[in-house]
């Protein structure tokens, strides 16, 4: 089976709206949403969307940028404004240069340009849903792995292990969100901090060296490929 | 036909206007001599008529009769005027009917009309007259009629006909050839304009080595129009290599995916051909992202996330970035921090230019290399150098690999997989435009790129390749 299709956390309980005009783009993302557990609507306006997100209880929204009636941005504006904090994915055709700082400013969580592959969609959404354990906590554990974050030290089990700064931040990133997808765009802005598309798929070497370094030569690996979308960490069984 | 159309034209308008200054200056000059004439005369006359009043103001009675009677005598032209009046202005002697009561008994000239009295009758004459009063309480009047001096006036009109109206028409005719002649001109040049716009992009506008304005026109045209004939070769050239960009892994997408048709005996072979066939098909896809990224860069006339950016964090970041991969190649990527100087500008943008210097040159590199990544201070600002030990970049080729698409096949060839994209090196000169930066190749032993942060003509490509030949070894020893 697909690994993402072994989803473990309820997301069967996530109500996710979904406000695009665009008919071809909604039903591919409805159809991918209700593949993946979720339980998604849609409404094609953003007045529409608007009604729809107050009336009930979502888990979150997709807004496109561009709607017609009312747009995207003042869609969730006006949520953010009658305390509606429910988390929001915001998707445009419009250049990410731009758009993104604007999108993200009016108070939506993600931002997605289009056209995007499904599998970031779902992976950033479920970013959305699980927000990570509170960064209070000077200790992270998955499985045998153990990062402390006050002493800047990693072991699994007994071993300790090794781990350049970057390496540290990028496997704190990803024991914060263990067992979700990450997409490889989603590390280089979360874990290096910027946001473009390298020619080489250097994501990969790094991931390729974490894992050296995690996975001793008989023990079970604990970062897991996802064909066409990125990696996920998990406790090995 | 084309002598109305010469007549309408700017350069004749320009000759009449320049004709009617000359006439207006003209007759400015010619009013100037008029009065300068008529003052020169009239204090001649006053002079004159003021010494022969006080001559006979001052002799005897019988002698100031005489005098005016002589005075009279000799007068064809019906000029002189003279009088002598009792002490009631009643007329005792001369051809002046009555004393005028305006005129002033100061024995000096002034301008009056008086009435001229003679064989001919009575005549009302402009002129400058002198009257004083003798001891004995007569008054002497002496003047001149100066209505003669319009015969100055006549000869200055008569001056300005005879030299304006030859001036005109010498104008006139000038102006219609120097129009028919820049008629002829922009004549050729609209055919030949007619004949680029119907494509035939090598064709030129006519030079006549006259220095003249129109001809440096045509110049700064024609040196317009090379580079856009360079430029629609060069765009003609690029469908082909797009096409060729993406068809490559479609048809492998198509392959696999026939042979794993045919082949596939399980679920997990299908899947394995499917992951094969995506894998193919996000290749093709990164051709077109990378192209839209740069049509989109491009097309921002501005920045929007303007910022100091610390270009040593930036260039730290970058070197840390590709430490990996750089390792796993057997490539010693080095760094080099010179100055701490910020530049303004968008800090995703400079790092994914500098990143893609630095991925060219990793990529490029053959083991064993050196790829350098110098932060450098100029004196205009700082400048960053990505330097490596690779083929280089051959001279004639340099300017092609910046535009969009150019696969330099021949000295840097695709490594195949995904890494084949001529694109980074046009993204990287579409974000050193946006910025105003300067965008430097140069190659010698290995491919030397500057972005130069400082001032300077913006936005321009450089292509500098002796002042930079030696800089990858030099540095490397450094």
């Amino acid at each position: 089976m697909h690994p993402i299709r072994c989803i473990p956390w309820g997301a069967d309980l996530a109500k996710i709206l979904v406000i695009e005009d665009d008919n071809e783009t909604a039903d591919e993302i409805v159809t991918a949403l209700s593949d993946r557990g979720y339980r998604p609507a849609r409404a094609s306006t953003g007045t529409e969307g608007l009604e729809r997100a107050r009336d009930s209880d979502w888990d979150a929204l997709v807004v496109d940028r561009m709607l017609p009636g009312l747009d995207g941005l003042a869609v969730i504006e006006t949520l953010r404004n009658e305390n509606v904090m429910t988390p929001v994915l915001v998707l445009s055709a419009l250049s990410a240069v731009n758009e993104r700082i604007r999108g993200l400013r009016a108070g939506g969580d993600d931002y997605l340009a289009k056209p995007f592959a499904l599998g970031e969609l779902t992976a950033r959404l479920e970013a959305l849903l699980r927000r990570p354990a509170a960064p209070r906590e000077t200790t992270l554990r998955v499985g045998p792995l153990e990062l402390d974050l006050l002493e800047r030290t990693a072991r699994r089990g007994h071993r300790a292990l090794d781990l350049l700064p970057r390496e540290f931040r990028l496997l704190d990133y990803m024991m914060r969100r263990e067992g979700q997808v990450l997409t490889r765009a989603m590390l280089l802005e979360q874990v290096w901090n910027y946001r473009f598309v390298p020619q080489t798929n250097l994501v990969d070497v790094h991931i390729g060296r974490l894992r050296r370094k995690l996975d001793g030569p008989d023990e079970n690996p604990m970062i897991l490929s996802v064909r066409g979308v990125g990696f996920m960490l998990h406790a090995p069984a | 036909m084309r002598l109305p159309e010469a007549l309408r034209s700017t350069t004749f308008r320009w000759t009449l206007a320049i004709a009617g200054a000359v006439a207006a200056c003209n007759l400015f000059m010619a009013a100037c001599f008029y009065l300068r004439t008529t003052m020169y005369l009239t204090s001649n006359i006053d002079a004159a008529i003021a010494e022969a009043a006080s001559l006979i103001a001052a002799s005897s009675p019988e002698d100031a009769t005489e005098s005016i009677i002589h005075r009279l005598r000799d007068d064809p032209r019906r000029v002189k005027l003279a009088g002598l009046f009792n002490p009631d202005g009643k007329r005792l002697l001369g051809n002046i009917a009555t004393l005028p009561g305006t005129l002033a008994l100061d024995g000096h000239a002034h301008a009056t009309v008086l009435p001229r009295i003679d064989s001919n009758g009575t005549e009302a004459q402009s002129a400058r007259a002198v009257a004083i009063r003798q001891p004995s309480g007569n008054i002497v009047v002496v003047g001149r009629d100066v209505d003669g001096m319009r015969d100055v006036a006549a000869t200055v009109d008569r001056g300005i006909v005879l030299q304006l109206v030859p001036a005109l028409l010498l104008a006139l005719i000038l102006g219609a050839w120097l129009s028919v002649r820049a008629q002829r001109r922009v004549e050729e040049m609209r055919a030949q304009a007619s004949r680029i716009i119907s494509g035939e992009l090598q064709a030129r506008l006519p030079i006549r080595q006259t220095r003249d304005p129109l001809d440096r026109l045509a110049i700064i045209v024609n040196r317009m129009l090379e580079e856009i004939e360079m430029l629609v070769r060069a765009l003609a050239g690029v469908g082909d290599d797009i096409a060729h960009d993406i068809r490559t892994p479609l048809t492998r997408v198509r392959a696999t995916l026939e042979r794993g048709r045919e082949s596939a005996r399980s679920l997990g072979d299908l899947q394995a051909v499917t992951d094969r066939a995506i894998a193919g098909l996000d290749q093709s896809l990164a051709v077109v992202t990378a192209l839209l990224r740069i049509a989109e860069i491009d097309h921002h006339r501005r920045l929007a996330a303007v910022d100091a950016v610390q270009l040593a964090e930036t260039l730290r970041a970058v070197a840390e970035f590709y430490e990996p991969i750089a390792e796993d190649k057997g490539v010693a990527l080095e760094l080099e921090i010179e100055t701490a100087a910020p530049v303004t500008g968008d800090r995703d943008l400079i790092f994914e230019a500098v990143a893609n210097l630095v991925d060219n040159a990793v990529k490029f590199t053959p083991s064993g290399g050196q790829v350098l990544i110098a932060l450098l201070h100029r004196g205009d600002g700082p400048v960053i150098r990505v330097a490596d030990t690779g083929p280089g970049i051959r001279e004639d080729e340099r300017e092609k690999v910046i535009r969009r698409f150019y696969r330099s096949d021949k000295s840097r060839g695709a490594q195949g997989g995904s890494q084949g994209f001529g694109l980074g090196l046009s993204l990287v000169a579409a974000i050193v435009k946006l910025h105003g930066f300067r965008l430097v190749v140069a190659s010698g032993a290995g491919c030397v790129v500057e972005i130069i942060c400082g001032a300077g003509e913006p936005g321009e490509v450089e292509l500098l390749p002796e002042r930079l030949a030696a800089a990858p070894v030099a540095l490397a020893a450094e």
